[in-house]
């Protein structure tokens, strides 16, 4: 698991390691199913969808020179500039969904002695809240195992939504208790608060417990909650986001403005495409309409934290749990491929503009430049001014808060 | 929830099923294993495994087989069903109805009538979703994807009738259950079928379907139970003598109880020596009512009910105690609140859903029936150890299971050292442990023993020393490849041998070896680590701290703790013992101060009063659900209902009734699909108050401060405003609709969560709230509408694919937010005052909190 020689090597090398990036916050967007490289940030030469291996689109263009993305990210390819794209990804997970999920998210596979922590959890502990009264971690998308905090400790999991018209769970109030009901409650409950205190005057753990529950209501005050009324954003803003995952993509920005460390928004529309990126058989005829989802999305989010001054400070990531063979399925579609596929960085004060890493003809293998998970972990701690050589602890156990990965040194000064 | 238990149907040993009374009786059933492949229906020279009987031709649930010392055991692949039954009839035209979702054939008059088609195992979630039945005129229930019903119009005569059936359960690449398998019949002139049987049959309706299957999963376990202990009668015995003929030990010198201080038991002569000594004072005696809802929440992991409570103040002051205290140690919950704490030390970890994230089997099952059946503690162990018996169905082989783990058997050994002997060789997974006397080394050789042979070090399990360069601080003797050998590596440590054989004996001599060398009556530490964990339950915090790695800590009271292990060995490793000496002492009936966090060092620990502790996450999900006298009304924990892909990828874990019955919803994909909204909502109440919805590593405490979340889920989510909502079914509806006066109905409230009667202060406050709107709170006319979840049950994994499973479920999530509907019967006004009283007591903090 850990190569003590060359981690030993990479701290005693710190006078040439790079510079941190300037991020202070991340947005995560997740493509769950494993989004098919060779048909998103890694075109190669067209397939027939049957016996010919190859992209199921044509390629275009972008602001980065000589390198091309799929036809269908026409918005995305203009602001390459803002971004960093590694085609080199690598890891050994190939079958399982979960297995690799929590991979990408942890960094690590399961070892039995410890649970690892998720990358928003991490940042979440190392960078701590700027604020009291939002949630420093945040998840747009399904509670699971992959996003939990882990050894770190509940204090560094994550409020979730499913639906963004639903809000955050446990700070949104049932739909028929409105602000003066709300009220009623919290007078009796106040009472009752009290009444426990007092009656145990001299407890200092019931007294503690007791200013928990009363400051909790402050966490689902109205100044966070605002930050989920969408309808506070211009319609024309709203509608170049476009769909679901545009709308989760600008509330992130919102959340990021009112002060949480770590979004990660899921593309899980399965009802645009029922297996999500997982586009084995039939599940690839209306890929593109993700993609372009993505693109439309994507491209409106670089270009609102521009706007809004954020994008230097906010490191906005596409990750995947792996990628897609360039040969297709008995259905016309793709199985998994985790040798070799991509993931996207931008902003954050990370040098962009470039493309990190090469594929083969068909994006099958990497010839150049492979990039681990932990690389790829690291990577984020630096633009987030976390070092990736420290040690995080479980009890008093040091783990290194990455599996020996390297910073990809290009996306820094 | 301890519900009426329905009576165990007579056990039928006789060779051929007996002939049905005229006009009722049971159903004879057999199963049949082993057959070969094509003749699965092919019965007539077959001798069956096991006879049962059903109230009707509705097969939901069948009996588990049980290996001689009682653990599960699978079935062959597939198993044959066959169900006979004789009855008369009045002649007449009837049609007979055929569900099945496998292979099936039914029989009248030993003539064929209606079979159906094999089911075929699922190999991609693409399917689309099977269009709505529509249901028109008739209130049948419709076959639930993928069943098909395969329909026989029969003539029948005057006079008895022979009815059989024979199906086939589960099969290569399906789930070994029978699905929704079911035989109905109908008179022409009938609205809808009846389950084919006696006359009091219930109907093939959802209310009739859904009561059947509630009381047959009921019906089973409690057969299940009845046949285990008969079965493992012999085995029983031998570990009773095995306890027996063990040399008594001497017991230790009980210390004199220093002047000045309380004593209700032998215990409270060892706290109060170290009391005395350092002049501190004990905390204030619990009240009654604050001592029977700690005991019952310790015992059963509930509050206590108003019946209980009421019987509890009748008993007389001197006894009542002492009487709870031997009536709730019997109570079937006192098994629940057990696998709850044993889940997380031996990292209980089932996945539903292709399992690679280090899981294990679910042998929560197992468990539960240990501890329902209080079998020995040490035979617990030893069983746990052999890893023998099913591992889909939760024996304990499938405790040996970690999916995607490098070692599965190290993991284990690490876990086993922890559980019982309070060694934590975690740190010695990879390398030498650089804080304990641990080499990598002796774990390995513990692992050695559990796997059964010798063991290669994987690559994955090491610290690469690396050529040249700076020595690291972690090293390790043994490298990747190399070969270790079974052998107990606690020689020196804990000095003592072997025990000798075992009552029964697993396949694996090593095995055998290590349950030998942990449950050796020799075993100090063994008892001693265990007496520790109840201690530490009840009171807070352990006399030993770490409880599960005693080399960072040493014992507050060594001479108790050797006592408390004495007693334990001496009654044949029995907890219940051991928990009862706890409860009926003083110490144990004193008000709660301070945490366990401040008492970590062993001269801090004094037990003036336990620490304080709140609620488990189960303890307080099952709670409040019986406050409110609420079903959990949970979907079944199974993401591939149609059954038809292998246990191997997905187990079903059944429909959740308590806290523990609930587990991670593997929703990695984070696929809408695949979601489960009500247990979701649950999970998210649980997940907050320090349950562990994956438990890949073992613990003995829980990660469960008090935080905003935990505060905010509970007043805001979906599980909270249902179990404040007045809906028909609830407990507190009944009362509002009783014919109490506004105080009687604050009382009977507050009796109900908190246990107490309302301060004067708080009667004030809620008749100021109720009072104006009591009187006139009944809506004339107004009936109680059915409570029934309308779920749509045609979400499958073979279908999850398709955008249509993800829209029902996104409408599902949507729907629960609002809750259950609520009553018709009460005015909106006084529903809503009454359940914001609901939502303010169960949001105090003094509802959570342990008195």
């Amino acid at each position: 698991m850990i190569n003590r020689r060359e981690f030993l090597a990479n701290s005693l090398a710190a006078a040439a390691a790079p510079a941190r990036g300037r991020a202070d916050a991340c947005i995560f967007l997740w493509l769950g199913g494993g989004a098919a490289q060779i048909d998103t940030f890694d075109p190669k030469r067209r397939g027939d969808g049957k016996k010919v291996a190859g992209a199921a689109y044509g390629a275009i263009d972008t602001a980065i020179k000589n390198v091309q993305v799929c036809e269908h990210l026409k918005q995305t390819a203009p602001l390459l500039d803002r971004c960093a794209v590694i085609r080199s990804i690598t890891h050994p997970i190939v079958s399982e969904h979960a297995a690799a999920a929590n991979l990408v998210h942890t960094g690590r596979t399961p070892s039995g002695t410890l649970q690892y922590p998720s990358i928003g959890s991490v940042v979440s502990h190392q960078l701590g809240p700027k604020t009291e009264e939002v949630p420093n971690y945040i998840v747009m998308g399904y509670p699971n195992i992959t996003r939990d905090p882990g050894f770190l400790g509940a204090k560094y999991g994550y409020v979730y939504l499913t639906q963004t018209e639903i809000g955050p769970n446990g700070l949104v109030r049932p739909p028929d208790v409105d602000s003066t009901r709300q009220d009623r409650r919290e007078t009796l409950l106040a009472a009752m608060r009290e009444g426990h205190q007092n009656r145990n005057a001299g407890d200092t753990v019931i007294q503690a417990q007791g200013d928990v529950s009363r400051q909790a209501f402050r966490l689902a005050g109205p100044r966070f909650m605002n930050v989920f009324e969408l309808n506070r954003e211009s319609t024309t803003l709203r509608e170049s986001y476009g769909g679901e995952f545009g709308q989760r993509c600008l509330l992130a920005r919102r959340l990021v403005q009112a002060g949480t460390r770590f979004v990660e928004v899921s593309f899980n529309l399965n009802f645009l495409n029922g297996s999500g990126w997982d586009t084995h058989n039939d599940g690839q005829t209306n890929q593109h309409l993700l993609i372009q989802d993505l693109d439309k999305a994507f491209a409106t989010l670089l270009l609102d934290l521009e706007k809004q001054k954020l994008l230097d400070t906010t490191l906005v990531v596409i990750a995947t749990e792996f990628g897609r063979p360039p040969e297709f399925d008995a259905g016309g579609g793709r199985g998994h491929q985790s040798e070799a596929f991509t993931m996207v960085l931008a902003g954050g004060g990370i040098k962009s503009g470039l493309a990190v890493g090469t594929t083969d003809d068909l994006s099958k293998k990497v010839i150049e430049r492979p990039v681990t998970i932990p690389d790829f972990h690291a990577t984020i701690h630096n633009a987030l001014g976390i070092d990736p050589h420290k040690n995080l602890y479980a009890g008093d156990r040091p783990v290194p808060i990455t599996d020996h990965g390297r910073i990809v040194q290009e996306l820094f000064a | 929830m301890v519900r009426p238990l329905i009576a165990s149907l007579a056990w039928s040993l006789s060779a051929a099923p007996a002939p049905s009374l005229p006009g009722g009786g049971p159903v004879q059933v057999e199963i049949f294993e082993d057959l070969a492949a094509g003749k699965e229906f092919d019965l007539a020279a077959m001798k069956s495994i096991d006879r049962y009987t059903e109230p009707a031709f509705a097969f939901i649930h069948t009996p588990t087989k049980f290996a001689a010392n009682a653990i599960p055991l699978d079935r062959s692949t597939p198993f044959i069903l066959k169900a006979a039954y004789q009855r008369n009839y009045t002649a007449g035209s009837y049609t007979l109805r055929l569900r099945a979702r496998g292979a099936a054939r039914l029989f009248v008059d030993g003539k064929l009538v209606a079979q159906t088609q094999a089911q075929k195992p699922n190999t991609s979630g693409d399917d689309p979703v099977p269009p709505a039945v529509e249901r028109g005129n008739t209130p049948l229930r419709p076959a639930a994807y993928p069943h098909q019903d395969s329909l026989a119009p029969v003539q029948l005569s005057d006079g008895p009738h022979e009815f059989v059936l024979i199906a086939a359960i589960g099969g290569k690449g399906l789930y070994p259950s029978p699905g929704e398998l079911a035989v109905g019949i109908r008179m022409k002139d009938q609205l809808v079928d009846q389950l084919l049987g006696p006359n009091d049959a219930p109907p093939l309706t959802d209310a009739g379907w859904e009561a059947y299957s509630l009381a047959s999963a009921r019906r089973h376990a409690e057969s299940d139970k009845v046949r285990r202990r008969t079965v493992s009668h012999k085995v029983s015995a031998l570990w009773n003598a095995r306890h027996k003929s063990q040399p008594a030990k001497p017991a230790p010198a009980i210390p004199t109880a220093p002047d000045g201080y309380p004593v209700r038991n032998t215990i409270d002569n060892f706290i109060n020596v170290k009391l005395a000594a350092a002049s501190a004072k004990h905390t204030a005696a619990l009240n009654d009512l604050e001592f029977l809802r700690r005991v019952t929440l310790d015992t059963t992991g509930l509050i206590p009910t108003p019946p209980e409570i009421a019987a509890y103040l009748k008993d007389s002051p001197k006894s009542r105690r002492a009487n709870a205290v031997n009536r709730l140690v019997d109570n079937p919950s006192w098994a629940d609140h057990w696998v709850s704490y044993w889940q997380d030390v031996l990292a209980e970890n089932p996945g539903i859903l292709k399992p690679d994230l280090n899981n294990t089997g679910p042998f929560r099952w197992w468990m539960h029936q240990s501890f329902s059946d209080n079998i020995p503690f040490d035979r617990f162990v030893a069983e746990l150890v052999q890893q023998e018996g099913s591992a889909t169905l939760g024996g304990p082989a499938s405790f040996s299971q970690a999916t995607l783990n490098d070692s599965p058997p190290a993991a284990k050994a690490d876990i086993v050292a922890q559980a019982f002997l309070g060694q934590k060789l975690s740190c010695a997974r990879c390398h030498d442990a650089p804080f304990h006397p641990f080499k990598q080394k002796d774990l390995f050789a513990l692992a050695a023993m559990l796997e059964g042979k010798d063991l290669k070090l994987p690559a994955t399990s090491t610290v690469p020393q690396g050529e040249g360069g700076r020595k690291p601080n972690v090293v390790s003797a043994l490298k990747p490849g190399e070969s270790i050998a079974p052998a107990w590596p606690f020689a020196k440590l804990l000095e003592h041998a072997d025990s000798g054989t075992l009552p029964v004996a697993a396949k694996s001599a090593t095995r055998n070896q290590l349950a030998s060398f942990l449950i050796s009556p020799d075993n100090d530490r063994f008892s001693q680590v265990v007496v520790n964990r109840v201690w530490k339950r009840y009171m807070g915090v352990g006399i030993v701290e770490p409880a599960d790695d005693w080399s960072r800590g040493r014992a507050s009271h060594p001479e108790l703790l050797a006592y408390l292990a004495h007693e334990f060995r001496a009654s044949g490793y029995d907890l219940k013992h051991v928990a009862k000496l706890i409860f009926a002492s003083h110490a144990y009936q004193r008000k709660a101060a301070g945490t366990a966090a401040d008492q970590m060092s062993s001269a801090k620990r004094l037990f003036a009063g336990p620490a304080h502790r709140n609620m488990t996450a189960e303890q307080l999900v099952d709670s409040l659900h019986l406050a409110a006298g609420k079903l959990f009304d949970c979907e079944e924990m199974n993401l591939n209902p149609a059954g038809d892909r292998s246990p191997k990828q997905f187990i079903n874990l059944g429909k959740p009734e308590r806290g523990w019955h609930l587990t991670a919803l593997s929703n990695e994909r984070d696929r809408p699909a695949l979601a489960l909204p009500i247990a979701q909502s649950i999970v998210d109440v649980m997940t907050n108050y320090g349950w562990r919805q994956s438990r890949q590593s073992p613990a003995t405490e829980r990660d469960d401060a008090p935080s905003p979340m935990q505060t905010l889920i509970l007043a805001n989510g979906v599980l909270g405003t249902r179990i404040a909502r007045l809906s028909d079914d609830s407990a507190f509806t009944g009362i509002a609709l009783g014919n109490a006066t506004v105080d009687a109905l604050i009382e009977q409230t507050f009796t109900r969560i908190l246990s107490r009667k309302p301060s004067a202060a708080e009667l004030a406050m809620y008749r100021n709230l109720l009072a104006p709107v009591f009187a006139g709170r009944f809506v004339k006319g107004a009936e109680a509408r059915s409570t029934r979840r309308e779920s749509d049950g045609r979400v499958s994994w073979s279908n999850h694919l398709s955008a249509e499973a993800t829209v029902i479920r996104l409408e599902e999530e949507r729907k629960l937010r609002f809750g259950d509907k609520p009553t018709d019967r009460l005015t909106k006004d006084f529903r809503e005052r009454y359940e914001d009283t609901l939502w303010a007591l169960i949001n105090s903090p003094e509802f959570a909190m342990v008195p």
